[in-house]
């Protein structure tokens, strides 16, 4: 085993001034895996790295240990230097001697010099008893898989086949366009729905890179990034495709509000999504219309707002008394939110055009009149502190986006979790169209309540997400992590070790332990490609059959025995 | 067997929230007292209670776990189920004689170095004011 280096870095006296760099400097030197130990002024000064490297060649050392200041401040400069210079960082490693020892032990020069000490010998033992993980490429097949045509979906098709991956779009509609197809007028530039995408229908039409399976459900997802093997089920039977990445666009539905303000017992009582039909139908009554807003929403069960009904009920309140004249509108709201200087603009036209607005407290929510069919709603204004009483011919109300089904269907059988209201959940807030599950992203309504603007942003940027790992022919499995070049490794399974109990099954957050039948018995399997090195398999694991060979139980042993050790 | 200074302190830091707190102590060059040594970890779900009791019985007065907070996890809550086992061990060292309150579970952001540096500052101040692990050491020795 080729020795290993040490070089200690004074950091023009930073370190020097309280740690007693010579006496560590001859403590280090007598272990015997040590070949030389090396004081030196800076590390990440110009010049540095080329110095070390040629130090490296000339002593034939295998290992180094670095003692310099913390991963977070200088030491970034070193490891990249190093890397430049050609040397094999998964050979290195640091201890921190600035921030973690002389400067926060100032007062103590006596104490940070046995902690400096301590601290080297620790990450020794990492470097005498670490190990490499297996270096394992995941092959990447260039085509995706996007399940869902509304907005979100077409534009992650389209954006994907514009950067010249093939695309395989599948929905159970028999046309592309979801929830768009029905609206005749989208808030706030008021096209028509299928005019707003009708550029990405058409491309999905043309390009030869995209192909629509309509009235098609996914009937299974297997594998891992780089290769879904997928099996959907249409119209002419069950196809199987295989991709390397799978975008989720499902979208969500809207509530029904059965037995709410009088829905389904009085005529007069209709939904948005029946009033936007009745636009497209051509028949807009005259008269007196009043909306109620976060009808099923903002409350204990849902308590989350839905993006869309405020702007879509300003839309459609103005499209009443333009294609409707001598009607009135008045809107029942707890609170208008209309985000951003487009949808405020368009509130304050609304305000302009004639709208009423009317403001209610949850507690004390509006209440209809009438036999069959409503005649009028009193309401306590909360802004006036009176009780309004107001004709009604025709009653609205906004219900909520909730989270479809067949989503968290497909969210389990392709093991990303949902939130607890059915809406898949992304990984991290900053990762927001990524999955736990790698090689799985989402957009549009799907993840949650979201404009078709705010659907259409988010597929591109999970085509965009999906293009960065399709346009690879291969990925190292060691940098499939969110933020690259930060895994440490990959948990690899003993299975001459493994009893089968399924402790790592249950606590990976990442799905990549899994039991696998051998012989009589089962074994534990890592997925490499899922792991993200956590260690929560290796600490729950009683056989010590789950390792991460970077940072294995030898290491930690060593290091725990090694923390207070007496320094002479 | 390693001499038991009675505020010897074991940090496992993990390096996405403790370590980088810890940085941003030194950074300001927080004054702390040099008993505690840190073991970068990926995640504190990373800790087996194993090796929460061979520190113990390597010359450790204390224990510390330093995570990121309950929710703010980078490995899709791995910290969550750590916290539980390692709240189940503290039951074992009561047991066993050690004392559950010599082992810390702390959770931060990465920004939090003023939290850090308490966290340290008081578990130290907390580790003195309990009585010297010796007996508990020579009675391990003694079984062996």
């Amino acid at each position: 085993m080729k020795k290993i280096g040490v070089f200690l870095c004074n950091c023009f006296g930073e370190i020097g001034r309280t740690v007693d760099l010579e006496s560590i400097r001859k403590r280090l030197a007598s272990d015997p895996s040590v070949g030389f130990v090396a004081l030196r002024e800076s590390l990440c000064m110009p010049g540095d790295a080329a110095e070390v490297r040629a130090t490296l060649r000339e002593r034939g050392v295998g290992r180094v240990l670095l003692g310099a200041c913390s991963p977070y401040g200088r030491m970034e400069t070193v490891r990249l230097g190093l890397a430049k210079e050609g040397v094999d960082m998964r050979k290195v490693r640091g201890a921190d001697l600035r921030e973690g020892c002389a400067w926060i032990h100032g007062k103590n020069p006596a104490g940070a010099t046995r902690k400096a000490a301590n601290q080297l010998d620790m990450e020794l033992a990492r470097l005498q008893n670490g190990q490499d993980s297996m270096d394992i490429d995941i092959r990447v097949r260039s085509e995706a898989l996007v399940i869902g045509a509304g907005p979100a979906g077409l534009a992650a098709a389209c954006g994907l086949a514009g950067m010249g991956i093939p695309v395989h779009l599948v929905d159970r509609g028999s046309a592309p366009g979801g929830l768009l197809n029905v609206v005749t007028k989208v808030y706030p530039t008021e096209v028509s729905g299928p005019a707003k995408i009708k550029s990405l229908v058409e491309m999905t039409g043309s390009s030869p890179l995209i192909r629509f399976y309509g009235k098609t459900k996914v009937a299974s997802v297997k594998g891992y990034a780089g290769d879904f093997k997928v099996a959907l089920a249409g119209p002419e039977g069950n196809t199987s495709l295989r991709a390397g990445a799978v975008v989720l666009a499902t979208g969500a539905r809207l509530l029904f509000p059965r037995g709410l303000y009088g829905y389904g017992k009085m005529k007069n009582v209709i939904t948005q999504m029946e009033m936007e039909r009745q636009f497209a139908a051509g028949n807009v009554a005259c008269g007196n219309a009043v909306f109620i807003q976060c009808v099923g929403a903002r409350c204990a069960e849902r308590p989350y707002c839905s993006t869309i009904c405020c702007p879509l009920s300003l839309k459609n309140a103005m499209r009443i008394l333009d294609e409707a004249p001598g009607s009135t509108v008045t809107i029942l709201h707890r609170d208008i939110m209309t985000p951003g200087s487009t949808l405020e603009a368009y509130y304050r036209k609304a305000l302009h055009r004639g709208v009423r607005f009317v403001r209610f407290d949850a507690q004390r929510p509006p209440e209809i009149r009438g036999n069959g069919l409503v005649s009028g709603v009193e309401v306590f204004d909360v802004l006036s502190g009176v009780t309004r009483s107001i004709e009604a011919d025709l009653l609205v109300l906004s219900t909520p986006l909730v989270a479809d089904p067949e989503s968290a269907a497909l969210a389990r059988m392709l093991e990303i979790p949902v939130d607890r209201h059915g809406f898949i959940a992304e990984v991290y807030p900053v990762h927001p169209v990524e999955t736990r599950n790698d090689g799985v992203f989402i957009c549009g309504t799907a993840r949650w309540p979201a404009s078709s603007d705010q659907a259409i942003a988010q597929g591109e940027a999970a085509a965009v997400k999906a293009a960065s790992f399709l346009g690879k022919e291969t990925v190292p499995a060691l940098t499939m992590s969110r933020v690259p070049g930060t895994k440490l490794g990959h948990a690899e399974a003993n299975a001459e070790a493994c009893t089968g109990c399924g402790n790592c099954v249950a606590v990976c957050p990442y799905r990549a332990c899994k039991l696998q039948r051998v012989g009589q018995r089962s074994v534990s399997r890592v997925i490499k490609v899922r792991c993200k090195a956590c260690g929560s398999c290796m600490s729950v694991c009683p056989n010590g059959a789950m390792q991460i060979p970077e940072q294995n139980y030898r290491v930690t042993g060593a290091m725990i025995r090694r923390a207070f050790r007496e320094v002479r | 067997m390693s001499p038991v200074a009675d505020t010897n302190i074991l940090v496992f830091a993990c390096r996405w929230c403790g370590l980088i707190g810890a940085d941003g102590a030194g950074r300001r060059r927080t004054e702390l007292p040099a008993s505690f040594r840190v073991i970068p970890v990926e995640c504190a779900g990373y800790v087996e209670p194993d090796a929460v009791i061979r520190a113990f019985a390597s010359g450790a007065a204390g224990v510390a776990v330093l995570g990121c907070h309950v929710g703010g996890c980078r490995f899709n809550d791995a910290n969550h189920p750590a916290l539980k086992r390692l709240e189940l061990l503290r039951t074992l060292l009561d047991t066993t004689g050690i004392g559950g309150d010599r082992l810390l579970l702390g959770f931060g952001t990465a920004h939090e170095h003023h939290q850090w540096a308490d966290t340290i500052r008081d578990f130290h101040r907390h580790v003195e004011g309990l009585p010297s692990m010796e007996s508990w050491m020579t009675s391990v020795a003694g079984d062996r």
